[in-house]
């Protein structure tokens, strides 16, 4: 005796069908979303990492946001010392053309002069502000970085303080982000203010002209050496900005590789699912309509 | 001594017993599609001969009963199976919209309000006294602790309604107990008498299985027909003729329903069906992720509070809190998350006092990269919760999808024991007819032999 079969074959082929209309539901949710995974479920361990690979794609934009806001600060700052460079030079012929004894007292007035509107146009430059805060004020960013005294041998006062700070610009990457203006301007090294005052009350009085012009070349190099840290730093910028470009290339790399549905597998599979679906209902419409033995009693 | 008359009686008692087969065999048709339906089958057997003059003379046929093909073992295992998929079915209902709630591969998460949160700080820390960016912090800290206390509210109405659940469960339990025990009154009662009980074994396993799906059950056969049902851990359900109610009651710490039993809370007890799946839900998995939750948001909220209370605001002043403290212990934290400061220079950035101070900034910032959840990173540990989550939904998916499968397994072997073949009944239908027919043509013989024994006699015939 042959086993008895189940004769409610209804339910298996139900569950056929709807085995294949899942599998093309899934295959038709890959398509239109372009991810395999949907849902948490679907991969737990991909969608974790996904977690931290959106977390480190998102820190690496505003680092980038970032390094942008930080080049325009620090190219303001670059620009002000080149002009600064550009007005020592200026002071340099001025003082040699002043150190030249055939000229007269009045001559070395008109001089001293030239070297006061440099003074002038140094303060404004050491006061350069950037979207409403002093870039040479230390941290002490919203007063003025230098004022006039005419009571210091340099003719200003520093207002500002000696803090610097510093950025992260990447994962576990710092910069510092300025110079103090009394480490760039009033220097013990080679003070530029120092010097312009000297040169100025050396004219004026006629004596000790070489050695101001000694003074003035010092700050000039020393202003020069100080301007170096924002080459420098532009040139950081520009490193860590092709690293992050190149970093979030590799992420988002990542990121396909972990939920991204491989589209020629998506669209194979769908059509396999269309054909497994169609092969279930035909199948299906055809045991359904078998005939019984019923059929031949007469 | 075989008689005319005894041979009629044997004919019409063939035709009786074919009846009964024939009406057998139409019952097993007209419920070829009734779910639980098991197939009849008509037992014949010889009728007791009677012994004259040393001869023993058969008496015909006689139906001595009508079994229903049943399989006690099988349905045994589909009750267990539908215990299995009602639990994970239950659980996965619930889970699914959980794990919607941490969208995180749709990109829109909590991963991303966090993050968020710290990029602001990135940005402030470039240029702390700029007010805009200070702004920025604080609309970013409100959002991320938005985001937090809906997530922490969604579960929590989740919770709700898994409750809600709750007493909809214990009610259908309760309504389907007193069938059971009427059921097995009125099995008994046919067994001790010797009939046949299979519709109402029919019925009883039916329901069996329904209670199945709401709860997970223990069935001990108790003789007589009777069957007592328990919970798996051991509360009464149904002993004999009798039914017990479950019954339910707020817990007045939590609010949700409990379940008792006899005036005993069973509620931790209670495993498998749809019931289990729902307090498994709603007292375990929920509770976790909200515990996990509230570990990240008071762990985040404390190292910021300490942090900004170490600096120095805008104005020089000593900073306050960041955030309004969390509870103590932390329990409740991500529902109550929120943003103490409103006055964006009130951000403490600064170490030193000085307005260009960027170093409590990047100190808020370092948190970040900061082991302070539990020996993880905030986005760690988020991270790790986001996997617990979909790994809890996938492996109850996959035994679900096994349970499914095995249900469809054991109903094949019920089927292929108990299930009606229409080509079977046909067989049996024309067997059974053309039993009956042989039967009646006997009949007519016989009566057609008496007939002429009449004439014989001279007695004219009675009929024609």
């Amino acid at each position: 005796m042959s086993i008895r079969v189940n004769p409610n074959i209804l339910p298996d082929l139900v569950a056929s069908i709807e085995q294949a209309q899942q599998a093309a539901q899934t295959a038709t949710q890959q398509m239109a979303t372009g991810r395999s995974v949907n849902n948490l479920s679907d991969n737990p361990a991909a969608a974790a990492s996904l977690v931290g690979n959106d977390a480190l794609t998102s820190e690496n934009d505003q680092y980038l946001t970032n390094l942008g806001d930080l080049q325009s600060k620090f190219q303001a700052a670059d620009s002000a010392l080149n002009t600064a460079v550009q007005l020592m030079t200026t002071a340099i012929s001025l003082g040699t053309e002043g150190a030249t004894g055939t000229l007269s007292a009045s001559d070395r007035q008109v001089i001293a002069q030239q070297v006061q509107g440099l003074q002038q146009q140094m303060l404004a430059l050491a006061n350069t502000s950037y979207q409403g805060t002093y870039i040479f004020s230390g941290t002490d960013v919203t007063t003025q970085a230098f004022s006039p005294n005419s009571g210091s041998p340099s003719g200003v006062q520093y207002n500002g303080n000696a803090g610097v700070t510093s950025v992260d610009i990447g994962d576990g990457q710092s910069m510092q982000t300025n110079l103090s203006g009394d480490q760039i301007f009033t220097n013990a090294n080679g003070s530029v203010f120092q010097a312009l005052n000297d040169l100025v009350n050396s004219l004026n009085s006629g004596t000790g002209i070489d050695a101001a012009n000694t003074e003035v070349s010092k700050a000039f190099s020393q202003l020069t050496t100080q301007r170096v840290f924002y080459g420098n730093a532009l040139n950081q910028v520009q490193n860590s900005q092709n690293y992050l470009n190149q970093e979030q290339v590799n992420l988002s790399t990542q990121q396909n590789q972990l939920v991204g549905a491989n589209m020629t597998q998506v669209v194979a599979d769908e059509s396999q699912a269309q054909t497994a679906e169609q092969a279930a209902l035909s199948a299906t419409a055809q045991i359904l309509n078998l005939p019984t033995l019923l059929t031949y009693i007469k | 001594m075989g008689t005319l008359s005894s041979a009629l009686n044997i004919a019409v008692q063939a035709m009786l017993a074919d009846e009964t087969a024939l009406d057998t065999t139409s019952n097993n048709i007209a419920n070829a599609n009734t779910p639980g339906y098991s197939r009849q089958t008509v037992n014949f057997v010889e009728a007791p001969p009677v012994e004259y003059g040393g001869q023993l003379y058969g008496t015909g046929v006689q139906v001595s009963s009508i079994v229903s093909q049943r399989s006690g073992v099988l349905q045994l295992l589909l009750n267990q199976d539908t215990q299995q998929q009602g639990q994970y079915s239950s659980f996965l209902t619930t889970m699914q919209q959980v794990q919607t709630l941490f969208n995180e591969t749709g990109g829109n998460g909590l991963q991303s309000s966090i993050t968020g949160f710290f990029n602001s700080l990135q940005q402030l820390s470039e240029d702390p006294s700029n007010t805009t960016y200070r702004q920025a912090v604080i609309t970013a800290a409100q959002n991320m602790a938005q985001n937090f206390n809906s997530i922490s509210a969604s579960l929590t109405s989740l919770q709700q309604n898994v409750d809600a659940s709750v007493t909809q469960s214990v009610n259908q339990i309760n309504a389907l107990a007193p069938q059971i025990a009427a059921l097995n009154s009125q099995i008994s009662a046919a067994v001790s008498t010797g009939q046949n009980a299979g519709s109402l074994m029919d019925q009883r396993d039916q329901l069996i299985n329904h209670l199945s799906g709401l709860v997970g059950v223990s069935e001990i056969d108790a003789g007589n027909g009777n069957i007592t049902v328990t919970t798996t851990a051991g509360a009464p359900l149904v002993v004999g003729n009798k039914s017990f109610q479950l019954t339910t009651q707020a817990d007045p710490t939590t609010g949700f329903q409990h379940v008792y039993s006899l005036g005993n809370d069973i509620t931790s007890s209670i495993a498998g069906g749809a019931l289990g799946g729902a307090l498994q839900v709603r007292d375990s998995t929920i509770p976790s992720i909200q515990s996990s939750l509230d570990s990240l948001a008071s762990n985040l909220e404390n190292s910021f509070n300490a942090i900004n209370q170490a600096g120095f605001d805008l104005n020089g002043n000593p900073g306050g809190n960041f955030f309004v403290p969390p509870p103590a212990g932390g329990a409740g934290a991500a529902a109550k998350m929120a943003v103490a400061i409103t006055d964006p220079s009130q951000i403490a950035a600064s170490q030193d006092g000085s307005a260009g101070d960027n170093a409590n900034v990047n100190a808020m910032l370092a948190i970040q990269n900061q082991a302070i959840v539990n020996g993880q990173t905030p986005i760690n540990a988020y991270s790790s919760l986001v996997f617990q989550i979909g790994n809890d939904v996938s492996t109850a998916q996959s035994e679900e999808q096994a349970s499914q499968a095995s249900i469809q397994q054991v109903q094949n072997q019920i089927g292929s024991i108990s299930g009606v073949s229409i080509n079977e009944e046909a067989a049996n239908l024309i067997q059974y007819q053309q039993a009956y027919q042989a039967a009646a043509q006997a009949a007519a013989v016989i009566s057609s032999l008496t007939q002429t024994a009449m004439t014989m006699f001279g007695a004219a015939p009675s009929v024609g």
